[in-house]
């Protein structure tokens, strides 16, 4: 085709578009992929028995103030990255924030605790499947971002694909949050946020096949 | 003569509310600076350049949706080629430095484009003096280099890097990113 047929088909077949496209394919893709995700907690793993009465305890907010802090900003600075202007990363920084939070719990946790029950804090009951799960919980969560992203225009693939894998894992592991019965800072510091590390590595690997366009 | 930063951008805003006319326009214009935009950075044939303009222009038809309409258009549709020129070079497996979409932005004219719309002695204020004044003298009262060393009693060199500098600062806070 040539260029000047190009312009008039193109030119033709344009319809309207509304504003605020970006976050409302984001918004599409964690709702689709987080349904996915709950599904699975759901039908595999199952609330845990207490969830009720965790609701009202400290350890439960402790953990989703986390992991949905850490959601939101990963995905502030993946709609930042959805634009292809867009060279350097946004938002990133205030990550430091929400870790920071934690560590000082954490820290205090362990000023609390008798040596002998560090490895208790540390290990909880469930360290060996905890970062596995969130990763894999994370894996809807990112899949339905990657389609998302089909209409959108990331020019930085492997920065915006790890970005988008630290969404989907902090959304996975928030998910996780109503199976998970650990309640130390320290546990959650350690194991969720590796598990969220992992699906971010996972998304800088995969980011420039899957976000290409 | 080349549509501006004011023009592109009210075709594209008509073009997103479904104006067909308006979209052709816009099109039309942006036909000649990819044009120019790939023929200044591809050393291979015409074929590439033709090739090239026509996958961006399907791309920009096809991302339209990430243009905000409350920024500036020149970045947005120069970083879409900027992409699918590293994305060219990428399959052909050529290695070739590729400019900062401040760079190109300057180079194609586009810089005072996009800080038009905006209050140009608030933008300069936000950079050094002598950036803010080397900015003022060799681009917008036209001065020569030389003329504006002398005029500030500052080094030739000392003009270039302060103009450039002060350029990229602005682009940066134009386009946004931080």
């Amino acid at each position: 085709m040539n260029t000047d047929q190009l312009v008039i088909t193109l030119g033709s077949s344009v319809t309207p578009v509304r504003r605020g496209l970006i976050p409302r394919r984001i918004m599409w893709g964690v709702t689709a992929g987080g349904a996915v995700t709950l599904a699975m907690v759901v039908l595999q793993l199952g609330f845990r028995p207490d969830l009720v009465i965790a609701m009202h305890s400290f350890a439960f907010w402790m953990k989703w103030t986390y992991t949905l802090s850490l959601a939101v900003i990963a995905i502030l600075a993946t709609a930042h990255l959805a634009r292809p202007e867009a060279q350097r990363p946004r938002w990133l920084w205030l990550l430091a924030v929400p870790i920071a939070a934690l560590a000082a719990l954490a820290a205090g946790e362990l000023i609390r605790t008798p040596t002998s029950g560090w490895a208790e804090l540390w290990m909880g009951l469930s360290w060996r499947i905890c970062s596995t799960r969130v990763a894999t919980l994370s894996l809807p969560i990112f899949a339905g971002l990657v389609v998302a992203f089909r209409r959108l225009a990331p020019t930085r693939l492997r920065l915006t694909g790890a970005v988008v894998g630290l969404a989907a894992g902090a959304f996975g592991a928030t998910l996780y949050c109503l199976h998970c019965p650990e309640v130390s800072a320290v546990f959650v510091l350690t194991w969720y946020t590796l598990g969220i590390a992992v699906a971010a590595a996972i998304g800088a690997l995969l980011g420039p096949k899957l976000l290409r366009w | 003569m080349r549509a501006s930063e004011d023009q592109l951008r009210s075709w594209m805003t008509g073009a997103l509310d479904g104006d067909a006319a308006a979209y052709t326009a816009l099109l039309a214009a942006l036909v000649p600076m990819l044009r120019s935009f790939f023929g200044n950075r591809l050393r291979g044939g015409s074929d590439d350049v033709e090739d090239l303009m026509q996958e961006t222009m399907m791309a920009i038809h096809s991302r339209r949706g990430t243009y905000d309409r409350d920024r500036p258009f020149a970045p947005w549709a120069y970083a879409i080629a900027r992409y699918k020129m590293i994305d060219h070079f990428r399959r052909t497996r050529a290695t070739v430095p590729i400019e900062d979409l401040e760079n190109i932005l300057v180079s194609e004219g586009f810089e005072a484009a996009t800080a038009a719309r905006l209050d140009v002695d608030k933008l300069l204020g936000g950079l050094s003096p002598k950036q803010a004044q080397a900015i003022r003298a060799t681009r917008l009262e036209g001065l020569s280099i030389s003329e504006a060393a002398a005029g500030a009693e500052i080094g030739e060199s000392d003009v270039k890097i302060s103009v450039h500098r002060g350029l990229a600062a602005l682009a940066r806070r134009v386009t946004g990113s931080s």
